[in-house]
């Protein structure tokens, strides 16, 4: 039997780092992977969505230049060639994820892993099966589209991996959940000119970010896309039938050529035989582990989507498979990463990281607030796109940084600066006094940090409350 | 004329005091009978009422500083009134004529000045007190020095001064930081700034961040292991409790009460409409011991025997801030009725914080009670100024023999501490037994309470 130092179940962007990882360190690696090396992440999210985003947008701009001097006529798109565009860009990716691997030396495994043992690792493709000896195992299996079992089965109902397959839009699209990705797919297709309802139980779409930031997104998606948006009570009596997709809101009743279910997802711990190792999942199955990524099993640690308490955040699995591996391999264990900074792909776009608002006054953490809106940056009317605005919520005592929410555009890759200027602890004022590119984007954080204090050189003085 | 607000005299034992929280701030109208301040002595916290009508014009002082009796804390009249001078008492030396511009305050002032002034130079002190912590000593060190040391957030008292009579300045500071590597130090800036606005030195912080820096959690870590001065109460405790267990030679005795039948009849009582608790029963056996052995009510100071010849039952409540004990005075005298009226009276009190001090002085015997804590047996210290004190543990269903077969019956277990210096063993055996026959006497009870 083939013995290795470290076996990685799952070849997602959490897996596929942890095993490259643990081979830089010199261990003798297997990855094992059922489907397709890159995950979800590569194959059937993050990567194709922001491909067919990149078409949706830039088809939408071209329609609407005129306020900036450029019109065109008849312009139109081909779905099908955008997701073959998608799926080549796909293709390179994955192409290069199985060459970096080879390159680093790990042993790539086909087929759905689960333990024997605590350090014994069973490996089924059809009906060939294999074993390996795994001194250390990391799990990273991830997750996949929840789909409640009152949706029914049918050909009109999709979930994102689905919806990912089809070479032609619907004219129409219900889409359940409004959550992150039932947003981003809500936008791509408006743009693309598909009728968009969004049926949310919650009372705001997006609720896990504060009241200003989601009023930005909601109000371009609604007015400029169209998008209509229910919030508020649950979608029932969901019937699909040869024609369409029909359900009631409140009384009122919807219907479109589709439903996209994007109500969450769950984690992939079923097929891991995880009694074998001496472990259990939680009771919705995912795996609990310590801040060092450490399962209850010694040798076995637990990453990404799978694990309780997850952002389910692609970039978070990477942080995570690299600690794992790491805190395998080495004698000194390291905590794993705790701010973790995300990215909305909705128009605008969202950046957030560290503390909400409401986080802040639901903890009772007392906080400034220096908000500063894209209206007022030259840059972001150069571009002629001035909707939202970035904010940092800071320590009232030290002026500590503790959180920082864009909303505007580009707000996905401005986000990470704040995140440094989090991690590193640093204050309003440091910030503040960071001299940043004129004209550019990133400015609007700098702004926002003098507003903190009141102190904007491009925003008018506050007048004093009395 | 303004009104002087002095620090008032709560019990005949209370030399001093300090304000704990100012109710009224500064500008603030009162009214005769507001509640002003909370004061600490060395019993408990007080809410003190306020005497006059008005408005608190000035505080002069601030919560937490320990005064003499009759000091001027503040003062109440009528806005924009001219206030005499006072000096703030300092804590730990008055100024020798203090406050003459109040002639109703002073010869009170100045009589406490005399006692609380420290004792002269080069003679013992006979109670050192720790110095008040909003008056530390004054560091001799220059501004600019001071400025430096601020921004570093390291702690001037560990530099030593070069300049005129050991004072602190620049250079020694600049040295100070370069002998301790100050330039290497891995410092995040909200850790830094916490640590200035905390007064933490920072070359005292562990930094667990990234190579060591030290990041805002290790200055909150070290915030929060930062000596913290006791309440004025704790010390008091401490100081008593020390005094007692390092004094007083304890000897313990310990017996288990037979309490079923006693918790059967209680029940027949409690369904009679007579209630009565536990500790009702526990004092009152106490009581009736005591009387019968009056050595165990009485005390010594090593050199003559203090009998007394009432009982004055102290009973120990546990409160969030610490342990109280207030006093049931002339104990032997209450019926069984009068006894739990007091006893709850007292308790209730003590909760709340209103019991006088004079409430809480002159016990001759205590009992603590933990039963509800569920504790099989513990020792009690011996308060002060008194010759023994009784520890009681939770009643607990016990197997026991009787008549030769074991049988399941609720035992409490008590321990007797005396002063073994005037309660021989079999004198405390004798206590601790009368006790538990008394407790598992039914017939007795039958009598104390129809």
């Amino acid at each position: 039997m083939e013995k290795f130092d470290v076996v990685v179940i799952g070849g997602g962007p959490g897996g596929y780092p942890a095993a490259i990882r643990a081979a830089q360190l010199g261990a003798r690696v297997a990855l094992v992977e059922k489907e397709l090396v890159g995950g979800t992440c590569l194959n059937w999210g993050c990567i194709p969505t922001k491909t067919l985003l990149a078409c949706s947008e830039l088809y939408w701009h071209a329609k609407h230049g005129s306020d900036k001097g450029v019109s065109a006529k008849d312009i139109s798109f081909d779905y099908a060639a955008m997701a073959a565009r998608k799926d080549s860009v796909v293709e390179k990716l994955r192409t290069g994820v199985g060459q970096l691997l080879k390159g680093n030396g790990v042993t790539v495994l086909e087929g759905l892993g689960s333990f024997e043992n605590r350090n014994r690792i069973k490996i089924v493709k059809g009906t060939e099966t294999t074993q390996v000896e795994a001194n250390g195992t990391i799990i990273a299996t991830g997750s996949i589209s929840a789909v409640p079992g009152f949706i029914p089965k049918h050909e009109r109902v999709l979930e994102s991996r689905g919806f990912l397959g089809l070479t032609r839009l619907p004219a129409s699209l219900l889409v359940l959940g409004g959550g992150v990705i039932g947003c981003e797919f809500a936008c791509m297709a408006a743009q693309l000119g598909v009728k968009v309802t969004i049926v949310e139980m919650l009372e705001d779409i997006l609720f896990m970010l504060d009241t200003d930031v989601r009023r930005e997104v909601r109000r371009r998606m609604e007015q400029e896309f169209g998008i209509r948006i229910l919030t508020g009570k649950p979608l029932e009596k969901i019937k699909a039938d040869a024609s369409k997709v029909s359900g009631s809101f409140g009384d009122e009743a919807l219907s479109a050529d589709m439903l996209l279910v994007s109500v969450g997802r769950r984690p992939v711990s079923q097929e891991l035989n995880l009694a074998a190792a001496g472990l259990a999942a939680n009771e919705k199955g995912f795996i609990p582990v310590d801040a060092y990524c450490r399962t209850a099993a010694a040798t076995i640690c637990a990453i990404g989507d799978v694990t309780a308490g997850s952002t389910q955040l692609a970039h978070a699995a990477t942080a995570q498979g690299v600690t794992a591996a790491e805190n395998l391999l080495r004698p000194k264990r390291v905590a794993a990463e705790t701010l973790v900074p995300a990215c909305i792909f909705t128009s605008p776009e969202i950046g957030s990281v560290g503390m909400t608002e409401q986080a802040a006054k639901q903890k009772n953490v007392p906080v400034v607030v220096g908000k500063f809106p894209f209206a007022a940056l030259g840059k972001a009317m150069t571009m002629g796109d001035t909707a939202g605005f970035v904010k940092w919520l800071a320590d009232e005592k030290t002026g500590r940084l503790l959180g920082a929410h864009a909303v505007g555009p580009h707000a996905t890759e401005l986000i990470s600066q704040a995140a440094v200027a989090i991690r590193a602890e640093l204050t309003v004022d440091e910030l503040g006094r960071t001299i940043h590119c004129h004209p550019t984007l990133s400015e609007s954080w700098m702004e926002a940090a003098h507003a903190v204090h009141g102190e904007c050189i491009h925003a008018a003085p506050k007048r004093k409350a009395k | 004329m303004a009104q002087i607000v002095e620090m008032p005299k709560l019990s005949q034992t209370m030399e001093e005091g300090s304000i704990v929280k100012w109710r009224k701030k500064e500008g603030e109208p009162v009214k005769k009978g507001d509640i002003i301040f909370e004061i600490e002595t060395d019993k408990a916290v007080i809410e003190v009422e306020c005497f006059f009508e008005g408005t608190l014009l000035k505080i002069i002082v601030p919560e937490g500083q320990v005064v003499p009796v009759a000091a001027t804390v503040g003062f109440i009249g009528t806005p924009g009134e001219k206030l005499p001078d006072v000096v703030p008492p300092p804590a730990p030396a008055p100024k020798a004529e203090p406050a003459q511009a109040q002639p109703a305050a002073a010869p009170a002032a100045a009589a406490q000045a005399t006692s609380a002034a420290p004792a002269p130079s080069g003679m013992a002190q006979p109670r050192a007190k720790p110095a008040a912590p909003s008056a530390p000593a004054r560091l001799a060190i220059s501004p600019r020095a001071r400025a430096l040391v601020k921004v570093s957030a390291i702690d001037p008292s560990r530099i030593k001064g070069t300049g005129p009579g050991g004072r602190i300045v620049e250079e020694d500071v600049e040295a100070y930081l370069q002998q301790h590597h100050y330039a290497d130090l891995k410092i995040s800036p909200a850790a830094k700034k916490l640590a200035i606005s905390e007064g933490v030195d920072i070359l005292r912080v562990k930094g667990t961040g990234t190579s060591g820096r030290i990041m805002t959690h290790d200055v909150e870590r070290a915030v929060a292991e930062k000596p913290k001065a006791m309440s004025k109460m704790r010390q008091v405790i401490a100081q008593r409790l020390t005094e007692s267990f390092t004094s007083t030679p304890h000897f313990y005795v310990t017996v288990g009460a037979d309490m079923t039948g006693l918790m059967t009849f209680r029940q027949e009582l409690k369904a009679a409409g007579k209630t009565f608790t536990v500790t009702d029963f526990i004092l009152e056996a106490v009581i009736l011991s005591l009387k019968e052995m009056p050595i165990v009510n009485s005390y010594t100071d090593g050199r003559s025997t203090m009998w007394r010849g009432t009982v004055e039952l102290g009973m120990a409540v546990a409160l969030e801030q610490g342990l109280v004990v207030p006093v049931i005075k002339n104990a032997e005298d209450l019926s069984m009725t009068e006894l739990h009226d007091v006893s709850q009276g007292l308790a209730a009190r003590a909760r709340e914080g209103k019991l006088l001090p004079d409430e809480m002085t002159g016990s001759s015997f205590t009992v603590s009670n933990m039963g509800m804590m569920n504790v099989e047996n513990f020792h009690a210290i011996i308060n002060p100024g008194e010759g023994a004190i009784l520890a009681v543990a939770s009643t607990i269903p016990q197997p026991v023999v009787r008549d030769g077969k074991i049988v399941i019956r609720s035992i409490m277990k008590m321990t007797l501490s005396v002063d073994h210096r005037i309660v021989d063993g079999s004198n405390a055996a004798n206590f601790a037994n009368l006790v538990k026959a008394k407790l598992e006497d039914v017939q007795l009870w039958k009598s104390l309470t129809l």
